[in-house]
């Protein structure tokens, strides 16, 4: 995974993002370890085209799909899904239409901090966002790391009062 | 995070006060010294040590699959 060639390839081409999952979680302080990276990513007509040629050039393939399958990813392609889970050049990358629990771009938009990451003004999902993302995912492995979550929001807030 | 936020922080870390999320994190078995050490990061950093960690853990399972076709 390569998190600073990933954000620069989407912050070049002007893709319209916010970083969510497993990598928020490490943005935002928690201990937690992840492999892939996930973007919630907006579903405007521009961002499709702009997704599509940012990533175009690190070979975007379906993860756990037949390696013959033919795929081709551009906006067509994305405009008929929505989640998308990708092996990369980059490494593992899902982008992700919606959060459950928060919602569409717009409202992880609005849920999200804004980070300069490297030299990029990043958004990434909050700690509020993701506690609301991980609770209405609902898995085992969602639900368990809701405590250190709720904890990190809870020493952020009273260690800056 | 300031002098006066740190000491706050480490404060609370050693006693996280009754009843509260972090009390309860701590009772769940979360390392709250791990999230003091992350609060304490420039983003940057954060963002160097999860691509670092990733590459950890890759190389970790990858020397486990070695080991395991080997046996």
């Amino acid at each position: 995974m390569n998190l600073e060639e990933t954000i620069r390839a989407l912050f070049d081409a002007n893709v319209e993002f916010v970083l969510i999952g497993g990598a928020a979680m490490q943005m935002q302080g928690s201990a937690h370890l992840t492999e892939d990276l996930d973007f919630c990513y907006s579903r405007s007509a521009k961002n499709l085209e702009r997704l599509a040629r940012a990533m175009a050039p690190h070979h975007p393939r379906l993860r756990g799909a037949p390696e013959d399958l033919p795929f081709r990813f551009d906006a067509a392609t994305i405009k008929r899904g929505l989640n998308f889970t990708f092996m990369t050049d980059l490494g593992a990358i899902d982008f992700l239409g919606e959060v459950a629990g928060v919602g569409d771009y717009a409202a992880v938009k609005k849920n999200s901090d804004l980070m300069a990451i490297f030299d990029m003004d990043c958004l990434v999902l909050s700690l509020a966002g993701l506690i609301r993302a991980k609770e209405a995912a609902g898995r085992e492995r969602d639900l368990e790391v809701i405590p250190e979550l709720k904890g990190l929001l809870d020493l952020r807030k009273r260690s800056q009062k | 995070m300031t002098p006066n936020q740190k000491k706050r922080a480490l404060r609370l870390i050693a006693q996280p006060p009754r009843g509260s999320d972090l009390a309860k994190a701590k009772k769940f078995g979360v390392d709250l010294t791990l999230l003091f050490e992350n609060l304490l990061l420039t983003p940057t950093e954060r963002a160097r040590k999860l691509s670092s960690g990733a590459k950890a853990v890759q190389s970790l399972r990858q020397a486990g699959e070695r080991y395991r076709s080997k046996k």
